[in-house]
């Protein structure tokens, strides 16, 4: 069952146009990250998806509904923003009892989820006294005040040291696996989501330019990579270069980074020891694993340089 | 589905709103600037009255002086700033992520920005009124009322147009120019259509009157002959039912005027 269903999202603020025929799924039980370049419209259509901006085309349906003035679904949503602001003066606990009240929960929950976000030194704090760092832990805890099974976050670890990033991955973590809560993330901070992500939608050009989880993604978009360790990693690259099914040959100190087109796996396999031989190079091993985030990420940017500059 | 119980979460979304408009000790000082300024001009003006009736508008006329400036600081203070503000930083995306209508949203916003100003100027008022003139007012209510009707229309419409220029361009530091520069334009629009009118051409003054339904009502009174605080009886002076027509008027424009906001509000306004 898809939670988010955006279906061919267009939004532009005049001239600029910030999402373009975008469409995206987010299924139940699922954490998908959402990531591109600045600019690319993640936070547009983040706003869209939470109803507070209007589409100028295409239709968005969270828990089957439009989320534009929808009341409704704000029970099942929990949101944190890149920039979290709440009303400054009041205190920590207070602040977060009221919203227990409008969410129809008991108070007491304002201060496990202060516990469970480590805030409980700050109960008496006022809001505008937090640091930058507090402010998006509380904005996390505000998040969750509703028990949401769908939450969605923007940039959510913006502003978080390393030590409170990893404690809010691990939070999602344990809400994913626990309460079976769905998340739609959107962050610039690639090895995080690869850490907690199944599926990534990357975005180009304000369009989702590929989705899937990394096994799949890596082979649609021919970026598995093979790794061979060689102690002539310059000469090996050259020759496997001229290889007609290898799409991309990367050379480092230690060895080569191949990426072959879908299916051709096992004649890379073949082809490396018997390429070896001619140049009297030792493999020390060859392996295949799937491409990081990080390299997905660079290779959707490079695909729309190229489709710029093909224009 | 569980369905939004809008009672509660309103009722929380405009106690926070109080807590930002009023917090300690801003009520404290404004609820003493409005008696300041009510009982310091409270013995001035209204002196030279016809009759009660007209004694009754007039001390309603200078009570409201000074108090009615401190309603409009608070009108920037809250409609201009604060909520041009909310918008600006992002704290109605928080408010909005609460399970309220749109509408709610603004109404639990207005009701404390305006609604409580407004409340505390009218009761300090009426408190005066009743403690300076009781026999005054309790005889002429109905002229004390339609005064202050008449009085009260300008500043709303302020504070309708200052709200939607601040939903419109999202800055409260810009939409409290705005409304400063509206309130002093105002001011000399209305002396330069007095004074028009009482060179011959009363037309700017009728046409003012519309948005500033006080003057067709001193005009009214200013019928009843000199001396009269309100202006010579030569110029122009509307029968009782005109001077209605213009307060319903004013209020006419401003329900458009917040109308707009709404509107605007709950269907265009994105965050």
């Amino acid at each position: 069952m898809s939670l988010i269903v955006v279906d061919d999202l267009a939004k532009s603020y005049g001239e600029v146009v910030a999402v373009d025929g975008l469409s995206l799924r987010v299924e139940q039980d699922n954490i998908m990250g959402l990531i591109g370049p600045n600019g690319v419209g993640k936070t547009t259509t983040i706003k869209i998806i939470l109803g507070l901006l209007k589409q100028d085309r295409g239709q968005v349906r969270v828990f089957d509904q439009n989320p534009w003035n929808n009341p409704d679904i704000r029970h099942r949503i929990g949101v944190i923003y890149e920039r979290a602001y709440f009303p400054t003066h009041h205190q920590v606990l207070d602040y977060l009892k009221r919203v227990c009240r409008i969410f129809g929960k008991p108070e007491s929950r304002a201060r496990e989820i202060l516990t469970l976000t480590k805030l409980e030194d700050a109960y008496d704090r006022n809001i505008k006294a937090l640091s930058a760092g507090m402010l998006q832990k509380f904005a996390v805890a505000h998040a969750l005040v509703n028990e949401p099974s769908l939450i969605v976050a923007d940039e959510p670890t913006s502003n978080l040291d390393p030590q409170a990033r990893s404690d809010l991955l691990d939070l999602i973590l344990e809400l994913h696996k626990n309460e079976k809560t769905t998340f739609l993330i959107s962050s610039h901070i690639l090895p995080e989501l690869s850490r907690v992500c199944e599926s990534v939608a990357i975005m180009n050009k304000g369009k989702v330019w590929a989705s899937g989880n990394l096994e799949e993604l890596s082979e649609k978009l021919g970026a598995k990579a093979t790794r061979v360790s060689t102690d002539k990693p310059g000469s090996l690259a050259d020759e496997i270069k001229k290889l007609n099914y290898v799409s991309r040959v990367e050379a480092d100190s230690r060895g080569v980074t191949v990426a072959v087109n879908a299916g051709e796996d096992e004649r890379l396999y073949d082809d490396v020891p018997r390429i070896a031989k001619k140049i009297e190079a030792k493999i020390a091993g060859i392996e295949s694993g799937t491409a990081s985030l990080e390299e997905l990420f660079k290779l959707a940017v490079r695909s729309g340089r190229e489709g710029e500059d093909q224009k | 589905m569980k369905k939004a119980a809008t009672g509660r979460p309103f009722l929380e979304v405009f106690a926070v709103a109080l807590k930002e408009n009023y917090r300690f000790p801003i009520l404290e000082i404004f609820a003493f600037l409005y008696a300041f300024g009510t009982f310091i001009f409270a013995g001035l003006g209204a002196t030279v009255a016809q009759s009660s009736e007209i004694f009754a508008h007039g001390l309603v006329s200078t009570l409201t002086g000074i108090p009615l400036f401190i309603l409009m600081i608070l009108i920037w203070a809250n409609v201009a700033y604060g909520l041009g503000n909310d918008v600006e930083k992002g704290i109605i995306q928080t408010l909005l992520s609460y399970p309220l209508k749109r509408r709610a949203v603004l109404t639990a916003k207005l009701l404390s920005a305006l609604g409580v100003a407004l409340l505390l100027f009218l009761g300090i008022q009426l408190l005066a009124l009743f403690i300076l003139a009781p026999d005054i007012a309790r005889i002429y209510f109905s002229t004390i009322s339609l005064t202050y009707l008449a009085n009260l229309s300008p500043s709303l419409l302020m504070a309708g147009i200052v709200l939607l220029v601040a939903l419109i361009l999202r800055r409260g530091g810009l939409a409290l120019v705005v409304g400063i520069v509206l309130y002093f334009a105002f001011s000399i629009i209305s002396s330069m259509a007095f004074f028009l009118a009482w060179t011959g051409s009363d037309f700017a003054l009728k046409a003012f009157a519309l948005i500033y339904p006080n003057m067709a009502l001193d005009r009214y009174y200013a019928g009843f002959g000199t001396p009269s605080p309100f202006g010579p009886s030569e110029m122009w002076t509307p029968s009782f039912s005109e001077a209605l027509g213009y307060i319903g008027v004013s209020y006419v424009i401003v329900a458009v005027i917040f109308l707009l906001c709404y509107v605007y509000f709950d269907r265009r306004l994105g965050i």
